[in-house]
């Protein structure tokens, strides 16, 4: 029978079972199983070519100007210098050395335009890849990874968030965000000290108790019940659980990403990406700047310049940087004139032009894509939609952007609806 | 019970004062047409006795209120539960074929328990309401726990937590507490609705200065206009998503992609709660900025020179008793049908083009019946949970013609559920604050909407101290003094507040049986049923 079911199962072309293709032919006891053991191992073999990507999210919107677009000398640019970079004629914002010493890894895209300029919404778009319309609720584009590259039965959570995030809308709790608050610790309760016998006569009995609910009209309820039970239990027994800690991680590295929440976070997300977790968020807050953006900056950008710059030097030197696309970005960009808010000026909301920074998984380091004029006001070459950098995050990942998601009531939708993959993004 | 009408005017010219100003409130087009024949003479000064206390203020409301036109027709108009039955069989037509079946006494008492109170009903409340013979046993059983405590507190609850959930108030100039204090206080006396709606949007909130963090957030009241940090904006957006159902947060910036909100609209409803001259951003360039007069959303002004304190009571008037703005009591109608029955007639907080409504001539004529029966929430509780739609089995929905043919099993809240574990293992606040913290769920979000978490079922599998104390309980020491029959029952009964079926019954006596420690199979027994869907499920 194991070796039966295992043949049953349809691979899709990474060598993942599809996940509804999975829930049809295993049956899904709460209990892991042998079958399910042995198939744990062929998947991660099967997944050695699979990609991974770190999201790090500045939420609150960050400064263009600020970051990697500044204008000094200009009515628009404010108290913010610039300074050169790794690569000759990039310069950036002077808050940002380290990122500067990597430069020849990264490549800005400084003409990003989006559409909406509240929070709730911008957040809603850059992570879907959909405008909020409507009720259907889009999935975190971290749940598309985990569905899509994420090995089905793996014993931890195929998307990992480090901070609240988006959730997985319509593709439901098999690939919903595991968030976790306080990087460097293991996920809450994961432990009990049940013998394995006792603890699988329990969860037997409870699967029969949760038949009876299911028969009593509580159905959908139970079957994502006990998704999330199973997915639980074969957590807690998890030799990767070690990777959410830092075990065997020298003194000096964890001192490298920097003390602070996100720089131990960023660490964090390369350790689940080595184990292979396909998407990890990392959340950096405070980037609302309406008042006093030079100083804030001052404050906020040190931690998140010293870990990412750490995150792209750890993971090229561990040859993990070409499949693992490592995005910054945050909802929308700031208005390039400086407003006239008392008593410390600052910079309000502004979608016409905004910026971001990505590595990693094929892409061409050490350029900057797309111009704005001399007062940031306009962008004046390559203007870049939310649907492009989609199709190109999904190119970076190999997942294909014209795939249809299916809504609960089964209506398709395309993952991205239109554009084209960033010029000259790609090596 | 709160009394209407029963406001003393200390004067008689402070009535015609009143009169004045009711005028000028709900005849504001008129007046301003009057005025412009005038040419350019100034607006005289409207002399209107202070509005600063809350008592001024609900007098003037109550004299408001006394003159609605729907005050008087309520007396004539019943509308009961059967008449909601109909009403909606006649709405959902052929789909009656599919009406779930009725529930039993003992689902029925589970299910009412947790609603009006929160809690599980103990196993004798269970026996004495299963044996007893009164044919009017379940409308009773609802009468008398809408006069208990729970119920105000429990509703309470609810609605601090629609204010708060998403506020991003500084935690030190809020106190969702003495909210919730208040909200109970209210729906235990069966304080209407649009008293309270008013006494929470005409809120203004001083701050003291020699008291360190004081912003008046003592004053329950005061905390919904500090959940909104007093900014005009969010006043705007939150007023119209809470108290109308109407989500126009988006023509903050734009016109609104789907609906008839236009831009103009949302900031002249945020200029209705700016104490001076509001200006709105320019769209493209924020620092480009035009002054826009107040208006409340179905275009009513306000007179010009009014003080900012009284604009609030009479944004609060437009709201509640302008009988054209039937949102606001659809939208209460609608949040406590989707609490009650698992789904609303639309998304509770962000209904857009009125058009998406569903089964919209019953939530209609419930809403406005909930106005003649002068807004009072017990009436409305009444009504859906005497009706065959509330007492249907719950079935498993997916289609919306489906929909209010059964019930939808719902997920507990997250104090629901730790009352429910207190109840196992006794108080213990850690334990509290962890559930409330892994269990949070937005309170505005349809029940179709929300989901699980690993987190949740490692919570219930593992906890430490839940286990230890499971393992310790009073209910532990009692059910290993019973016999195996015994055991299971009282078991079921306190768990799940349910007796347990035949098959239950045998699969729990052989697990017994087959075990070495009969103290570590009772653990295990309580295990499972903590961990089943159904102990956080409302069926």
């Amino acid at each position: 029978m194991h070796t039966d079911a295992l043949l049953h199962l349809n691979l899709n072309r990474r060598g993942n079972v599809s996940r509804r293709n999975f829930l049809q032919s295993a049956a899904l006891g709460i209990a892991g199983s042998s079958i399910l053991t042995q198939f744990q191992l062929n998947a991660a073999e099967l997944k050695k070519e699979g990609r991974s990507c770190i999201l790090v999210w500045l939420a609150g919107a960050p400064s263009q100007m600020e970051t990697w677009d500044p204008k000094p000398g200009t009515p628009n640019g404010g108290e913010t210098k610039k300074i050169s970079t790794q690569t000759p004629g990039i310069e950036i914002a002077h808050y940002w050395p380290k990122i500067a010493s990597v430069m020849n890894d990264i490549a800005l895209v400084r003409s990003m335009t989006g559409k909406e300029a509240a929070h709730e919404r911008g957040t809603y778009h850059l992570h879907t890849g959909h405008r909020m319309m409507g009720i259907e609720r889009f999935p975190h584009f971290g749940s598309v990874v985990a569905q899509e590259i994420g090995d089905p039965q793996s014993d931890i959570p195929n998307f990992v968030s480090i901070g609240q995030t988006l959730s997985s809308g319509f593709l439901g709790v098999q690939v919903a965000p595991f968030i976790i608050n306080r990087p460097g610790q293991l996920p809450a309760n994961v432990f009990n000290n049940t013998a394995d016998s006792r603890q699988k006569r329990r969860l037997a009995l409870l699967s029969q108790q949760e038949k009876d609910f299911a028969d009593a009209g509580a159905a959908s309820l139970v079957k994502e019940q006990s998704k999330l039970y199973q997915k639980a239990h074969s957590m807690m027994k998890s030799p990767r659980l070690k990777a959410f800690k830092f075990e065997g991680e020298p003194q000096a590295m964890q001192e490298a990403y920097g003390k602070s929440q996100l720089g131990q976070g960023l660490l964090v997300a390369r350790r689940l990406v080595e184990v292979g977790v396909p998407f990890v968020e990392v959340r950096s807050g405070g980037w609302d700047m309406h008042n006093s953006v030079f100083k804030n900056m001052e404050r906020r950008a040190p931690d998140v310049d010293q870990g990412l710059s750490q995150l792209l030097i750890d993971l090229k030197q561990r040859g993990l940087l070409e499949k693992t696309l490592v995005i910054c970005m945050g909802e929308f960009g700031r208005t390039p004139k400086i407003n006239a808010r008392p008593p410390v000026p600052g910079r309000d909301h502004w979608v016409r032009n905004f910026n971001l920074l990505m590595a990693g998984a094929g892409i061409k380091g050490g350029q900057a894509i797309g111009k704005t004029d001399a007062n940031g006001q306009e962008i004046v070459d390559t203007p870049v939609q939310v649907d492009d950098l989609f199709r190109s995050m999904c190119k970076a990942m190999q997942i294909n952007a014209d795939m249809e998601l299916h809504t609960p009531i089964g209506r398709p939708v395309k993952l991205v609806e239109s554009g084209e993959v960033i010029k000259g993004l790609f090596s | 019970m709160l009394k209407r009408g029963q406001f003393h005017y200390h004067c008689s010219h402070l009535l015609i004062l009143f009169i004045t100003l009711i005028c000028l409130i709900l005849v504001p087009i008129s007046l301003e047409a009057a005025q412009k024949k005038k040419g350019k003479n100034k607006t005289p000064a409207l002399n209107l006795p202070p509005l600063k206390t809350q008592e001024q203020k609900m007098q003037l409301l109550g004299y408001i209120r006394q003159t609605m036109p729907t005050h008087r027709i309520g007396r004539r108009i019943s509308f009961s539960s059967d008449d909601l039955d109909k009403a909606l069989e006649l709405e959902l037509g052929q789909n009656t074929q599919r009406f779930a079946k009725q529930i039993d006494d003992e689902t029925f008492v589970r299910r009412v328990y947790l609603d009006l109170t929160g809690n599980l009903p103990t196993p004798e409340t269970i026996k004495t309401f299963i044996s007893s013979r009164s044919s009017n046993k379940r409308s009773n059983l609802i009468d008398e726990l809408l006069e208990t405590e729970a119920y105000a507190r429990k509703w309470a609850r609810y609605w601090t937590s629609v204010i708060f959930y998403d506020s991003e108030a500084n935690k030190n100039r809020i106190s969702p507490k003495a909210l919730e204090d208040w909200l109970a206080e209210q729906f235990n006396k069966g304080a209407p609705w649009d008293y309270i709606t008013v006494m929470l949007i005409s809120a203004t909130p001083k701050r003291n200065k020699k008291v360190r963090n004081d912003y008046g957030q003592k004053y329950g009241p005061n905390n919904f206009v500090l959940a909104c940090e007093n900014k005009s904006t969010e006043l705007a957006s939150q007023t119209a998503r809470i108290f109308m159902g109407i989500s126009i947060k988006c023509a903050e910036c734009h016109d609104h992609p789907f609906d008839n909100w236009k831009r103009e609209q949302f900031h002249e409803l945020a200029a209705f709660f700016h104490p001076y001259t509001y200006k709105m951003p320019d769209k493209d360039d924020p620092t480009v900025k035009t002054v826009v007069k107040p208006r409340f959303l179905l275009g009513e002004k306000p007179y010009e020179k009014m003080k900012s304190d009284a604009r609030r009571v009479s944004i609060a008037a437009y709201l509640a008793y302008n009988p054209k703005n039937y949102w606001f009591a659809r939208a209460y109608v609608n949040r406590i049908w989707s609490e009650l029955i698992g789904d609303g007639f639309y998304d509770v907080d962000s209904l857009g083009p009125d058009s998406d409504v569903i089964h919209k001539p019953v939530v209609n004529r419930i809403a406005a019946n909930f106005r003649y029966k002068d807004f009072d929430p017990k009436w409305l509780f009444r009504l859906i949970m005497n009706s065959k739609v509330y007492q249907r089995e719950m079935q498993t929905i997916s289609s919306q013609s489906e929909l209010f043919t059964s019930v939808r099993p719902s997920r507990l809240r997250p104090d629901v559920v730790a009352a429910s574990v207190k109840k196992l293992v006794g108080e213990d606040k850690k334990l509290h604050k962890e559930i409330m913290q892994v269990f949070d769920m937005n309170p505005s979000l349809p029940q179709g909407a929300l989901e699980g978490s690993i987190q949740q079922a490692l919570m219930m599998m593992n906890h430490t101290t839940l286990q230890s104390k499971l393992s310790q309980s009073e209910l532990k020491k009692q059910l290993m003094k019973l016999s195996d029959q015994e055991l299971v029952d009282a078991l079921y009964l306190n768990v799940l507040a349910r007796h347990a079926t035949t098959e239950e019954v045998e699969r729990n006596l052989s697990y017994l049986k087959e075990s070495q420690s009969r103290a570590e199979a009772v653990d295990d027994l309580i295990w499972v049923l903590v961990n089943s869907t159904e102990f956080r499920t409302k069926r």
